[in-house]
């Protein structure tokens, strides 16, 4: 009995993981994306849309659309785990994309909507728009880039460079198990001036595939909570019917798994 | 009979001087003498003389002269600047008054009137445009009207060429308005008012002070600039005349469009008409027929501080009579463009250099052409601090800087010295010698003193003596032996001015150079490091072993004096930082000297009236003329602008150097640059400016200093041509727009200054080309792009291509570039296979165990 209890939790974890990874998150994406464009809407009517070189993680700072392969995202404001939740993240250390210099994005390829999931299949040439508090600015994407592949060439003076990063996975389930990454390079002839006092790095957690554990303190209180929450259920039960328990704990325990497994996700890979 | 006889000789010998002086030029002497005239200067002879008219109306001349007056400049002025006015052939002066500006000097006999009048001296011009007595600047009514005078002394009534208005009771003005000049108003006197007609054309009647331009207002901003100058007995003089724009007196309203004159009036005497008026009264006409044939009461060369009466004939208060005025030399002057000008003429937006206060001046002639060239950009100096500019520059938030030192380099980009102009600092000072002996131009300072002025070791009044350890040194610099023994003759009165120079507050390679030029100097380095001098005097014990050299001089004083002054007591502050008080820029301390303002900030002013008593400290008044002692650090640019007098500094073998063309030239051919570093500064060691002996140690080479790398390709051109307009047109001597103004020693291809300016060239080539520092061209290119390793810790910020190797590589040049190399992660690899993989075996297992208790359970 207790085995197969053990066995049914089990199973039931990973498979809502991977329900939520797959699918919940696609829905947690779609609203954050809806709230986030409205909210780049509005500052970019009122000309209040950061221009750099420090702006707030999370804030929308950009509008990024790739008519080849479908893409309509808004872009935010940094490449932590968690701020890729929402969409595409603006690597802090690099230049906001359409500005003179080289800007980085990092987007995840197969979990929360995954907004980069098609981002192998642009070809030299393919466009990128990019709308942003200076302007709008049509990059040419130059290539792909693999693990081993070169560099591309320096970019012209007052060129704007975008390099879009992703996770990319090899062989039959490729799409499944995306252990590397792949770039996608694309310049634009002209860039808007760039302010100065760009920050010279990011903390490791925001580089590309990595996590942090920041969010730890964080689980652990959903975590506790959780475990609280399971006890009631047991001491509802003996004076309650079944009905009555799952109708007043089902909601609860539905926010609750939902808030700790978004926590937990960013203890993952920022990319995937 | 006998006296005229003399009188004729006298004319005659001066006549026939005259000539033999102005030879070999034809009689017309001001045709004759132009030649020795200095481009832009002013040169005029002209005769005049004195006569009287007798009862049988004969003319009787008295007194004759040949007046011939100079100007060393006369266009292109700025407001402010002194224009030296000089004069040979005048009648000596007597009674000299302690202070000739303004109406302190109306107490002087045969003087020199010098004004600044609107208008220029051409009857061919429409009457507004002319120069008359109404467009005269006085700062006083007095100066110029006669208010009340009884009929005895209205001596201008009697001369010989007024008009039968002006010997009415009234002259000047056709009536006085009943309610503003009462003073006038009373019968059987005689008023004469000049008006002051102001350059909008608003008459002010000049009848008592209410009724004087705003600028006459007591205490106005500035002090007077018409002066009743002195001749001496040989009937020569000169004046440094103080020019005003319309900016320092807008009634005045001199300015680049509106022509105006330096006005000379030599008081010769008034000529008088002959004594027996029919309209006048016998007795009258007795007593002022008299008077008006004085010939002054005051020996020549004489002083007068007393203030004693003088004989008024021949006094400065009727330089508007007409057989005054008949005897003015006019000097034309014109007015450069504004200092606002390029912010008013050119709307594009400014390229703004930011750095040295050296620059001021030469920035100032530069700026209009440049912003009236619309081929050119609009050049800007940004002034601030040295090291602030280099830091904006540094980061790209002001193309250039300008930098009278090396910096250090903390930026990524390399940076390229272009020499552009050779200027330097003063100590500026204004002393006059006692005994109203004049102005003293040969101060000599040693390193010693200046640092004993900085270190605050004067204690400057009874105040100060109470700090420990400063109880025996002299009170100020003129009680300091060692400054007698350099500067004889000059007043042993001590003043709190005298303790201190006034210096900048904020950072400065000035300050940095000056403090060097101490550090270099033995006898000062062991003052300062607590050794007595020759003389007993010990260094401020706050300043024992102050940091030399320094960029930025502290106030490191913390002394409250304890007395029972109740203002004092309500306003404690440390004393010796009142007496330094320095300021934030140069032209604040050319000011103060152009005013003999110090800036020392010990003056108690209390209001007595409030209810509760109230006491503030606040800046001592301006020293009085022929007792002013002060001296604060000045640029060469303003010093030669404003004609601020500039102290000789010692250097080895015991001579002592001003600031000259020649040894500019000199310090220059000691600066070396680093081997090299063809693009880098000229070090002038205050070491080998010493030792060079005629070198002068406050020499500075101002730099436009720029990124020759990660410049916007746009900025470097423009900065690139700045350099080359600044370094060819721009270091023509001269007032112009795009001149160099004085003060600086101009760049040329060859001579001492050959090898800054071929630097000049070098740099804004690369500067220009914006290359990749060189030692970074085989690597850096290559490895700086390789930013996609983001994966690896540590790593240069990913897919940096673009900002790393920029313009230096042309498009078609391939450039080998690393590989990427991409970030992995194994938990992103097997995260879902697995996760999907246990989930399934768990729930088959779960759904197995269950089937199988089913089965167990049928079965039983």
């Amino acid at each position: 009995m207790v085995v197969n209890a053990t066995l049914t939790v089990v199973a039931l974890l990973c498979l809502w993981l991977v329900v939520h990874l797959l699918f919940l998150g696609a829905v947690s994406h779609d609203r954050a994306q809806s709230l986030l464009h409205s909210e780049l809407r509005s500052q970019l009517a009122g000309a209040t849309a950061p221009v750099g070189p420090v702006t707030e993680p999370g804030a929308p700072v950009a509008l990024l659309s790739i008519p080849a392969i479908g893409v309509e995202e808004t872009v935010v404001e940094g490449t932590a785990a968690g701020d890729l939740f929402a969409g595409p993240g603006h690597r802090r250390d690099t230049v906001l994309p359409g500005q003179v210099g080289a800007s980085t994005l990092y987007g995840r390829s197969t979990t929360y909507g995954a907004p980069f999931r098609d981002l192998d299949r642009l070809a030299a040439g393919d466009l990128i728009k990019v709308t942003m508090a200076q302007g709008k600015v049509t990059f040419r994407v130059l290539g792909l880039r693999h693990d081993g592949d070169p560099l591309p060439q320096p970019a012209a003076q007052g060129a704007a460079r975008l390099t879009l990063v992703t996770a990319a996975g090899e062989g039959r389930f490729a799409r499944m198990m995306p252990g590397s990454t792949v770039y996608v390079d694309a310049e634009a002839a002209q860039g808007f001036p760039a302010p100065a006092g760009l920050s010279p790095s990011v903390p490791e957690s925001e580089e590309a595939m990595k996590s942090g554990t920041e969010a730890l303190p964080l689980l652990t209180l959903w975590l506790a909570l959780l475990i609280g929450l399971v006890v009631a259920t047991q001491l509802a039960r003996q004076r309650w019917t079944r009905t009555q328990v799952w109708v007043v704990g089902c909601a609860p325990l539905l926010a609750l798994s939902w808030l700790t497994t978004d926590t937990a996700m960013r203890l993952l890979p920022n990319l995937i | 009979m006998n006296r005229r006889h003399s009188t004729i000789v006298t004319a005659v010998v001066a006549a026939l001087m005259g000539l033999a002086l102005l030879a070999p030029g034809s009689s017309a002497g001001s045709t004759a003498t132009r030649t020795a005239v200095p481009a832009g200067g002013f040169e005029q002879t002209k005769s005049i003389d004195r006569t009287f008219v007798d009862d049988q109306g004969n003319v009787e001349k008295v007194g004759s002269y040949d007046l011939t007056v100079r100007a060393d400049h006369t266009t292109d002025l700025r407001g402010r600047e002194r224009v030296e006015v000089s004069w040979t052939g005048a009648p000596p002066s007597g009674g000299r008054a302690s202070n000739p500006f303004g109406e302190k000097g109306l107490l002087q006999e045969y003087p020199v009137v010098v004004m600044q009048c609107r208008g220029t001296d051409d009857a061919s011009l429409p009457l507004d445009q002319q120069v008359r007595p109404e467009t005269c600047w006085t700062s006083t009514f007095s100066q110029r009207s006669q208010i009340a005078v009884s009929p005895y002394e209205a001596l201008w009534t009697v001369d010989r060429y007024a008009t039968d208005a002006d010997r009415a009771p009234l002259s000047g003005a056709d009536r006085l308005p009943a309610d503003t000049c009462k003073e006038a108003q009373s019968d059987d006197t005689y008023t004469h008012v000049t008006p002051f007609v102001a350059a909008s054309g608003k008459v002010f009647l000049a009848c008592n002070r209410d009724t004087m331009p705003p600028e006459a207002a007591v205490d106005a901003a500035f002090p007077p600039s018409e002066i009743a100058a002195f001749t001496d007995g040989d009937g020569n003089g000169s004046v440094d005349f103080e020019v005003r724009s319309s900016a320092e007196n807008e009634s005045l309203g001199c300015t680049r469009e509106v022509a105006c004159s330096i006005v000379v009036v030599p008081i010769a005497g008034l000529s008088c008409a002959t004594p027996t008026d029919p309209a006048v009264p016998a007795g009258v006409s007795a007593v002022l027929g008299k008077d008006c044939r004085q010939f002054g009461e005051h020996p020549s060369g004489s002083s007068n501080f007393a203030g004693d009466g003088i004989d008024r004939a021949v006094g400065p208060g009727l330089w508007w009579a007409a057989s005054n005025w008949r005897n003015r030399v006019s000097i034309p002057i014109r007015f450069g463009l504004p200092p606002d000008a390029c912010d008013i003429l050119d709307k594009r937006a400014p390229v703004a250099f930011s750095g040295s206060e050296l620059m001021a001046q030469a920035a100032l002639q530069w700026a209009p052409a440049y912003c009236l060239n619309k081929k050119r950009f609009k050049f800007q100096l940004n002034q601030m601090p040295d090291q602030t500019g280099w830091n904006l520059m540094q980061t790209g938030g002001s193309p250039a800087a300008f930098v009278a030192a090396p910096h250090e380099q903390t930026g990524p980009d390399p940076v390229g010295y272009a020499p552009t102009a050779v200027t330097g600092f003063a100590i500026g000072y204004v002393i006059d010698r006692p005994d109203n002996a004049g102005v003293y131009t040969e101060l000599r300072l040693n390193a010693r003193l200046i640092a004993k002025l900085l270190t605050q070791s004067y204690p400057g009044s009874a105040l100060g003596k109470g700090h420990p350890g400063l109880a025996d040194n002299p009170l100020s610099l003129q009680l300091d032996p060692e400054f007698r023994a350099l500067n004889p003759g000059l007043t042993d009165i001590s003043s709190e001015a005298g303790a201190t120079l006034l210096s900048l507050s904020n950072s400065s390679d000035i300050i940095q150079q000056l403090t060097d030029y101490i550090a270099q100097d033995k006898d000062a380095t062991s003052f300062v490091a607590g050794k007595k001098d020759p003389w007993g005097m010990v260094v401020n014990p706050s300043y024992k072993k102050v940091d030399l050299p320094t960029g930025e001089w502290p106030l490191l004083d913390t002394y409250e004096p304890q007395t029972n002054d109740e203002c004092r007591q309500a306003n404690p502050a440390v004393y010796f930082n009142q007496l330094a008080a320095p300021v934030t820029t140069l032209r604040k301390i050319a000011d103060a000297l152009i005013d003999a303002w110090p800036n020392v900030q010990t003056r108690c002013v209390a209001d007595l009236s409030a209810a509760t008593k109230a006491w503030k400290l606040g800046r001592i008044d301006r020293q009085s003329y022929g007792a002013r002692f002060m001296l604060g650090i000045v640029s060469l640019g303003d010093a030669e602008r404003y004609g601020l007098q500039a102290a000789s500094l010692k250097t080895s073998g015991g001579n002592f150097v001003a600031p000259t063309t020649a040894s500019l030239s000199k310090a220059v051919g000691i600066a070396r640059q680093k081997k090299g570093d063809p693009r880098g500064p000229f070090v002038l060691s205050q070491k080998d400016l010493v030792a060079a002996k005629s070198a002068y140690p406050g020499t500075q080479i101002v730099y436009t200093a720029a990124r020759t790398h990660g410049l916007e390709k746009k900025q470097a051109a423009t900065v690139a041509s700045f350099i080359r307009i600044a370094t060819s047109e721009g270091q023509r001597a001269g007032r112009a727009n795009g001149e160099l103004p004085a003060g600086y020693l101009p760049l040329r291809k060859s001579g001492p200054t050959a090898r800054l300016w071929h630097a000049a060239q070098d740099t804004a080539r690369s500067i220009e080309a914006q290359k990749a520092p060189a030692s970074d061209e085989p690597k850096g290119e290559a490895a700086a792009p390789a930013t996609p390793q983001a994966g690896a810790p540590g790593a240069a910020p990913a897919a940096d291509p673009g900002a790393a190797a920029p313009a230096a590589v042309g498009e078609q040049q391939e450039v080998v570039t690393a590989q990427t190399e991409a970030a992995s992660s194994t938990t992103a690899l097997s995260m879902l296979p697995a996760l999907l993989v246990i989930g399934m075996v768990a729930a088959s297992a779960s759904l197995v165990t269950r089937l199988m208790a089913l089965r167990r359970r049928w079965s039983a």
